[in-house]
C-alpha cells in the first residue's frame, strides 16, 4: 500500500483538520463558520479555500442563513464526507501497519 | 508522539508523511470531542463531590431519628443553593460548550425548561404532602430523596433517547434506578444510598468521557 492510495482531496493538513472537526459532531449536526475558525485557528480566506475544495468534492455542506444584518453560515460533513474519512482512516491503517 | 505538521500554510499534501496524518486526525478529533463535550468532566467530578458532602451531611443529620422527623433547616438552603448552582453551573458550561453547533448536540431550552419545571413541581408537591397528614417520613425522607431522581432521570432519559443519545440515556437510567433502591434503604438512609448512588454515577459518566475523548480514531 502506497501514499497514492489516500484521498488527495484529504490529505492535506488544513483539510484533514477539517474533516477530522466536523467529523467529531454526530451525524447532522453543524458548525458556525466563526467556531470552526476559532476552532481551527485558521486565517477566513485560508478557511474559505479548503471549504470550497471540499464541498465541490461533495463531503461538506454550508448553509447561509440571514438574521436581520447578521449572516451566519454553517458547514456539515455529507454522508459521503464521513465515508470518504472512514476509507481514508482505513488505509491510514493499512499503511502504519506496513510501516 | 509524533510531531505534527504546520497547517496553517499547507496546500497540499506531498510531504505529509502517514505517521503525522494519524497523529494530526487523532490529535484534532480527540481536541474537538474535548472543546464540544458539553457535559465537562472536571465538572461532574466536582459535583459527584459535592453530591456527596450535601447528601452525607443530611444523612448524618437525620440518622439518629427515632421515629424519623426531618432533617434541621439549616440544611435545606444547602440543598436549594446547590440545586440551582448546579442547574446554572451544567446550562453556563453546556451552552458555551457547544456555541456555534446545530443540532442535537445543543442543549435546547425547552429541554432546560423541562428539567426545571419537574424539579419545581416535584418540590411543590412537598408542602400538599405535608397538609394531607403523609407521614414525616415520607415528606421529609424517601419523598425528596428519591422522587426527583426517579422522576428526572427518566424524563433526562426520554429526552436523550429521543436524540438517540445512548451515553447520556444510560446515565439518565442510573440516576433513575439509584432513586428506586434508595426508596428501599428507609428515609434516612435514602440519603446516603442516593448520594452514593449519584456520586458513583458521575465518577462513572465523568470516566466514560474521558476515555471517549482519548480514544484513537486510527488505531481503535
Amino acid at each position: 500500500m502506497t501514499t497514492e492510495e489516500l484521498d488527495p482531496l484529504i490529505h492535506v493538513p488544513t483539510r484533514l483538520k477539517i474533516v477530522a472537526t466536523l467529523a467529531a459532531l454526530p451525524d447532522g449536526d453543524s458548525l458556525s463558520f466563526t467556531r470552526l475558525q476559532d476552532m481551527l485557528g485558521l486565517t477566513p480566506g485560508n478557511l474559505i479555500i479548503q471549504l470550497r475544495k471540499l464541498e465541490e468534492a461533495g463531503y461538506l455542506s454550508s448553509e447561509k442563513t440571514r438574521n436581520g444584518s447578521v449572516q451566519k453560515t454553517t458547514v456539515a460533513l455529507t454522508s459521503n464526507g464521513r465515508k470518504a474519512l472512514d476509507a481514508y482512516t482505513q488505509a491510514l491503517r493499512g499503511l502504519l501497519n506496513g510501516l | 508522539m509524533n510531531p505534527t505538521p504546520d497547517t496553517s500554510t499547507a496546500g497540499n499534501g506531498g510531504n505529509f508523511d502517514p505517521r503525522q496524518a494519524a497523529a494530526l486526525l487523532d490529535q484534532t478529533t480527540q481536541q474537538t470531542r474535548r472543546r464540544l463535550e458539553p457535559a465537562q468532566p472536571w465538572l461532574l467530578v466536582i459535583r459527584a463531590v459535592v453530591v456527596l458532602a450535601v447528601f452525607g451531611a443530611v444523612w448524618l443529620n437525620v440518622r439518629g431519628q427515632h421515629p424519623y422527623q426531618h432533617p434541621t433547616a439549616a440544611v435545606i438552603p444547602v440543598v436549594i443553593i446547590f440545586g440551582v448552582l448546579n442547574l446554572v453551573a451544567t446550562v453556563t458550561v453546556a451552552r458555551r460548550a457547544t456555541a456555534g453547533v446545530s443540532g442535537r448536540t445543543r442543549m435546547r431550552w425547552a429541554e432546560i425548561a423541562v428539567g426545571a419545571v419537574i424539579w419545581i413541581a416535584v418540590f411543590a408537591v412537598m408542602p400538599a404532602l405535608a397538609g394531607a397528614g403523609v407521614s414525616d417520613a415520607v415528606v421529609y425522607g424517601w419523598y425528596p430523596v428519591t422522587v426527583p431522581l426517579i422522576a428526572a432521570g427518566l424524563a433526562w432519559a426520554g429526552i436523550t433517547a429521543a436524540r438517540a443519545d445512548w451515553r447520556r440515556c444510560s446515565i439518565a437510567l442510573a440516576v433513575a434506578v439509584t432513586g428506586a433502591v434508595a426508596l428501599s434503604a428507609g428515609p434516612a438512609g435514602a440519603w446516603a444510598v442516593a448520594g452514593v448512588g449519584l456520586c458513583v454515577t458521575l465518577l462513572a459518566h465523568a470516566a466514560v468521557i474521558v476515555w471517549q475523548q482519548r480514544r484513537s480514531v486510527v488505531r481503535p
